[in-house]
C-alpha cells in the first residue's frame, strides 16, 4: 500500500493552490455576495487553464486524471470557497456521464465541458421517467440541487420501470428556482421537471444501479473534499490568529486550553483528508469499497467541519463574530457542504449498516 | 498511491508466512505465561531465539542482530503478519523495541555484542529506567545522580514505573552526570545490571489487582557501575532518550488498528445480539467506530510513507492521539451497549483466534486491512466466525472451545496486552487481562513479599510518590502549460 501522494500529485496540488489563492480571494467572494461582481471571470480563468478538462477522459479530449487528482483539486477549491460551477460540473455531472453513458453519449456530453460548458446533477430527485416516442418523458421535482439554476446541463437520476437511470436535460427544459442559502456564494436550486421529453441520446440507461452508485460516490467524496478544504482554511486563519494575538503578554496560542483545541481540529481534519483520498483511490482503482469509502469520507468531513468551525470561531473570540473577519466565508462553505449529499449523521448510519451487513 | 503492495514486498510477506507456519511453537510447550514485561518463560526465549537466528526477529536489522536488512515496507508487512496472528516476537518488549535499538544506535561495538545481541536473543531481559517520582512528563528533570569515580560510576536515586524491573537483568538508566549544566545537557545513559549491589527493585500492583505486578520502584544506593556501561557520550544521554522513545512509537498504531478492527467485529456482534443494529443512535457511534478503524490505517500508512523517506513527521503524534482516543471511545461504547452483560469480567472484545495458522486466512483478511489485502467474502467471514465461536449468540463468549488451546494465542498474549491464553480457575478473566495483561502466578506473590522486606526506604528515599502522568514534471493545470496547449511557448522552453 502506498498512501503517499506522488510528486506529480503534489505539484498539481501546489499549482492549483497557488492559482486559487491568487484568483479566488476573499475580496472577490465579498464582491459576489454584494452583487458587485460575479464568478464569470474566475470561471473563464479556470477554463483558460483547461482545469475543467482534468477528469475528462483522454479519448474525449481531456487530461484523463482520476478521482484522486479530482479530490486534491476540490479540496483546494473548497479552501478558497470557490464560487464557480467547477464542483458540480466535474464531480457531479461528469461522473454520471462517464460511468452511465455509452461512447456516443459520452462524446456528445463531455465535449462541451472542455470549453466551459457547465453541468449539475440531481441524485436525490423525486422524478419518474416513462418511455415515450423517441425517448423518455420525465415528471417530478428535485430539491437542493447544487448549481441547478445555472448549469447548462442537468443530469437527473430518475426512477424507471427498469430501475434508476440518469437523464441529461438542457437548462431550458427545466424550471429551476435558486433557493436562499446561508452560503451566498453557493448556488442551490429547487428544480421542477414537468413532462419534459428526453431523447434516447440523453438517456443514460445502459449502466444500471452500479454506475449511478459509483457516480454518486464520486460526487460525495468530492463534496467531502470541499468541506475538508473549507475547514482547513478556517483552521489556518484561526492558527494565524492565535499565534499573532497577544493577551497577558504572550500569544494566546501558548495557552494549553487553545493548544488542545487546535490539536483536536488538526486530527479531525487529517482523519477526514485521509478518508477523502482513500475514497478517491478506491474509486480510481475500481475497488469494491468505493461507495463505503465515500460515505466514510463525507461523515469524517462532517465531523471535521463541526469542530473546525466551532473552535475556529472560538479562537477568534469576539472577532470571530464580525462580518469583517473572513472566517465566516469558509465556515459557511464548510457548513453548507455538510448539508448536501447526505449529512455526516446519515453517512455514519450508512457506514454502520453496510459494515454490519458484511 | 496504490491500494496494494509491490511484488517484492508481497514475496517477502509470503516467505515470512511460510516460515511462521513451519516454525511457530508447539501448543504443548507454551503453557507458562509471562507475568511481567521482562519475565520471559523458557519456551518464549526459545521462540525469540528461533526468530533471531532465522533473521525474522527485527527484519530491519542486519543478520548479525536478528534481521535481514529489510526495507521499511517489508518491516511493515512483517509486523502486519505478526499482529494479525496475535504473535508476539518477544515477551520483553522494552528490550526488543527500545533498549537493544538504543544500544545499536548509540553504543560501542563491545556493548552491541555484550548487551544488544544478548537481549535480542532473549539471553538477557531489560527494563527502561526513565521516570522518577518528580520526573514524569518532564523527564529531563530527573535527579538520579551518577558520579564518576575512576573506572566506575556511583549511582544514587530512585526510578518509578520501571516496568518489569524485578525480572530484568539490566536497566537502561538515565542519570544526571552534570548537575550544573542546563537540565537536558547533564544527562547520561547507563546500563545497570540488576544484580549490582545497592540496586533494590520493588514491584507494585496495578489497578487490576495487587498481584498484577509489572510496575516497579527501583532504588539506587551507592550502586557501582563500570564506566564501560555508559551508552553514548557522557552528558549526551538526552539524545539517547529521545531516540529511545522514537523506537517505542514507530509502529504502535498497529495496536490501535487491531483493537479497532476487533471492536468493529465484536461490537457488531453485540449490537445484533442485543437487537440494537437498527437503532439510529447506536448506528451513529458504530459508524464512527468503523470510520475510525479505517482512518487509523490510512494515517498509519501515511506515516509509513514518511518513515520510508526518513521523516519523523507529525504523523506519529496524530496516530498516538487519535488512536488512543478512538480505542477508548469505542471500547466504552461497546461496554455500555452490553448493559448488565458487561459486568462479566470474562467478556472481552478480542474475538477468538482460529486454532490453526492455516485457518487464519479469513481472519487475516478481515483484520488486515482493508487497504492492503482483499477482503474475504462476507460468507467466508461468517463461516470462519461460526467455526471458531460455537456460541455465536453471545457477544464476547469466553467459551473454552474458542481456541484456548492455541499456541499462538499464548504467543500473542503478552505483546497485545490481552489475555487470550488459558485461564486458571479463580483468576480474573481475559477481559481484565486484556487491560493489564494479568496472569496470576503464585511465585509473583512470594517475590513481592520478599522484595518488600528489603531495606529500600532509608534516609534520602522519599516515600513513593505518585507523579501525575501526563499523560516534477510540470503540473498539467499550470497556467504556463495551458498557454502552451493553446500554442504558446513550452513552459520548459522546449517544443
Amino acid at each position: 500500500v502506498d498512501f503517499e501522494l506522488t510528486d506529480d500529485q503534489l505539484e498539481l496540488q501546489r499549482v492549483v493552490r497557488e492559482v486559487a489563492e491568487r484568483e479566488c480571494t476573499a475580496a472577490l467572494l465579498r464582491a459576489v455576495i454584494d452583487g458587485t461582481a460575479d464568478d464569470t471571470s474566475l470561471w473563464k480563468t479556470y477554463v483558460g487553464l483547461d482545469w475543467p478538462s482534468l477528469v475528462v477522459p483522454e479519448d474525449h479530449g481531456g487530461m484523463g486524471f482520476g478521482a484522486v487528482e479530482l479530490i486534491l483539486v476540490l479540496e483546494e477549491l473548497g479552501r478558497v470557497a470557490d464560487p464557480t460551477p467547477f464542483v458540480a460540473t466535474t464531480s457531479q455531472l461528469l461522473p454520471l456521464v462517464r460511468r452511465c453513458g455509452d461512447p456516443d453519449q459520452r462524446a456528445a456530453l463531455l465535449g462541451p465541458l472542455l470549453t466551459g460548458g457547465t453541468g449539475a446533477a440531481a441524485f436525490d430527485a423525486d422524478v419518474t421517467a416513462t418511455r415515450a416516442a423517441g425517448g423518455w418523458t420525465l415528471q417530478g421535482t428535485a430539491r437542493a440541487v447544487l448549481d441547478g439554476d445555472r448549469a447548462d446541463e442537468l443530469a437527473v437520476v430518475a426512477r424507471t420501470d427498469e430501475g434508476p437511470a440518469a437523464f441529461v436535460i438542457p437548462a431550458a427544459g427545466v424550471t429551476a428556482t435558486r433557493t436562499p442559502a446561508f452560503d451566498p456564494t453557493l448556488h442551490v436550486a429547487d428544480v421542477v421537471v414537468e413532462g419534459v421529453t428526453v431523447d434516447d441520446g440523453r438517456a443514460l440507461v445502459s449502466s444500471g444501479d452500479h454506475g449511478i452508485a459509483l457516480a454518486r460516490a464520486e460526487a460525495t467524496a468530492g463534496l467531502a473534499a470541499v468541506v475538508v478544504g473549507a475547514s482547513q482554511r478556517s483552521f489556518e486563519l484561526a492558527i494565524a490568529h492565535i499565534r499573532d494575538r497577544k493577551q497577558f503578554g504572550v500569544p494566546i496560542g501558548s495557552f494549553q486550553a487553545l493548544k488542545h483545541m487546535a490539536a483536536d481540529v488538526y486530527v479531525a481534519i487529517e482523519r477526514a483528508r485521509a478518508l477523502c483520498q482513500f475514497a478517491g483511490l478506491a474509486i480510481a482503482e475500481g475497488d469494491d469499497r468505493a461507495v463505503l469509502a465515500a460515505s466514510m469520507a463525507k461523515a469524517a468531513a462532517g465531523d471535521a467541519q463541526r469542530i473546525a468551525t466551532q473552535h475556529g470561531i472560538q479562537f477568534f473570540g469576539g472577532l470571530g463574530f464580525t462580518w469583517e473577519n473572513d472566517l465566516h466565508l469558509y465556515v459557511r462553505r464548510a457548513k453548507a457542504g455538510e448539508l448536501l449529499l447526505g449529512t455526516s449523521a446519515e453517512h455514519r448510519r450508512q457506514v454502520a449498516t453496510e459494515v454490519l451487513a458484511r | 498511491m496504490r491500494l496494494s503492495f509491490d511484488e517484492q514486498t508481497e514475496a517477502f510477506r509470503a516467505e515470512f508466512v511460510a516460515w511462521l507456519e513451519a516454525n511457530a511453537p508447539d501448543p504443548a510447550e507454551t503453557a507458562e505465561r509471562a507475568t511481567s514485561s521482562a519475565h520471559v518463560p523458557a519456551w518464549a526465549r526459545r521462540w525469540q531465539q528461533a526468530m533471531f537466528d532465522a533473521g525474522w526477529l527485527v527484519p530491519g536489522n542486519p543478520p548479525e542482530y536478528g534481521g535481514r536488512d529489510a526495507t521499511v515496507l517489508e518491516q511493515f508487512v512483517h509486523q502486519q503478519e505478526l499482529h494479525r496472528r496475535r504473535i508476539y516476537p518477544s515477551f520483553n518488549p522494552q528490550g526488543l523495541g527500545i533498549i537493544a535499538p538504543s544500544i545499536l544506535a548509540f553504543g560501542t561495538e563491545d556493548q552491541k555484542q555484550r548487551w544488544a545481541r544478548r537481549i535480542l536473543r532473549a539471553e538477557l531481559t531489560g527494563a527502561l529506567g526513565m521516570s522518577e517520582p518528580d520526573a514524569g512528563s518532564d523527564l529531563a528533570g530527573l535527579r538520579t545522580r551518577a558520579v564518576r569515580d575512576g573506572d566506575r560510576f556511583v549511582v544514587n536515586g530512585q526510578k518509578v514505573w520501571t516496568s518489569g524491573a524485578h525480572h530484568a537483568d539490566v536497566i537502561l538508566t538515565f542519570v544526571r552526570t552534570d548537575p550544573d549544566a542546563p537540565k537536558h545537557k547533564g544527562i547520561s545513559c547507563l546500563l545497570i545490571p540488576t544484580d549490582t549491589p545497592g540496586v533494590t527493585r520493588r514491584p507494585f500492583g496495578s489497578l487490576i489487582s495487587a498481584d498484577d505486578t509489572d510496575f516497579n520502584e527501583v532504588f539506587f544506593d551507592d550502586a557501582e557501575v563500570p564506566a564501560e556501561n555508559l551508552v553514548g557520550e557522557l552528558d549526551q544521554g538526552w539524545r539517547v532518550a529521545t531516540g529511545s522513545l522514537g523506537h517505542e512509537r514507530a509502529m504502535l498504531w498497529l495496536n490501535y488498528s487491531d483493537t479497532l478492527d476487533d471492536l468493529v467485529r465484536t461490537g457488531g456482534d453485540a449490537l445484533r445480539d442485543h437487537r440494537l443494529d437498527d437503532d439510529p443512535a447506536v448506528l451513529d457511534w458504530f459508524g464512527s467506530l468503523a470510520i475510525d478503524a479505517e482512518a487509523i490505517r490510512l494515517l498509519g500508512f501515511r506515516a509509513l510513507g514518511a518513515a520510508r523517506k526518513g521523516q519523523e513527521a507529525a504523523e506519529q503524534s496524530i496516530l498516538k492521539l487519535f488512536g488512543s482516543e478512538a480505542v477508548q471511545r469505542s471500547t466504552l461504547r461497546v461496554l455500555e451497549t452490553l448493559g448488565p452483560d458487561g459486568l462479566d469480567p470474562t467478556r472481552r472484545t478480542l474475538p477468538p483466534v482460529p486454532p490453526r495458522l492455516a485457518t487464519t486466512t479469513a481472519r487475516a483478511g478481515s483484520t488486515a486491512t482493508s487497504a492492503a489485502s482483499p477482503e474475504p467474502s462476507p460468507a467466508a467471514r461468517r463461516r470462519s466466525s461460526a467455526t471458531s465461536s460455537p456460541s455465536a449468540s453471545s457477544a464476547f463468549p469466553d467459551d473454552p472451545g474458542d481456541g484456548h488451546d492455541d499456541p499462538r494465542r499464548a504467543v500473542d498474549h503478552r505483546q497485545r496486552g490481552q489475555a487470550s491464553g488459558p485461564r486458571r480457575r479463580g483468576s480474573p478473566g481475559p477481559r481484565a487481562g486484556r487491560l493489564l495483561r494479568l496472569v496470576r502466578r503464585q511465585g509473583g506473590r512470594r517475590r513481592r513479599r520478599a522484595v518488600r522486606h528489603r531495606p529500600h526506604r532509608r534516609d534520602g528515599h522519599e516515600r513513593r510518590r505518585w507523579p501525575a502522568r501526563a499523560g516534477p514534471g510540470l503540473c498539467p493545470l499550470h497556467p504556463d502549460v495551458a498557454r502552451h496547449r493553446r500554442g504558446g511557448p513550452h513552459p520548459r522552453g522546449r517544443v
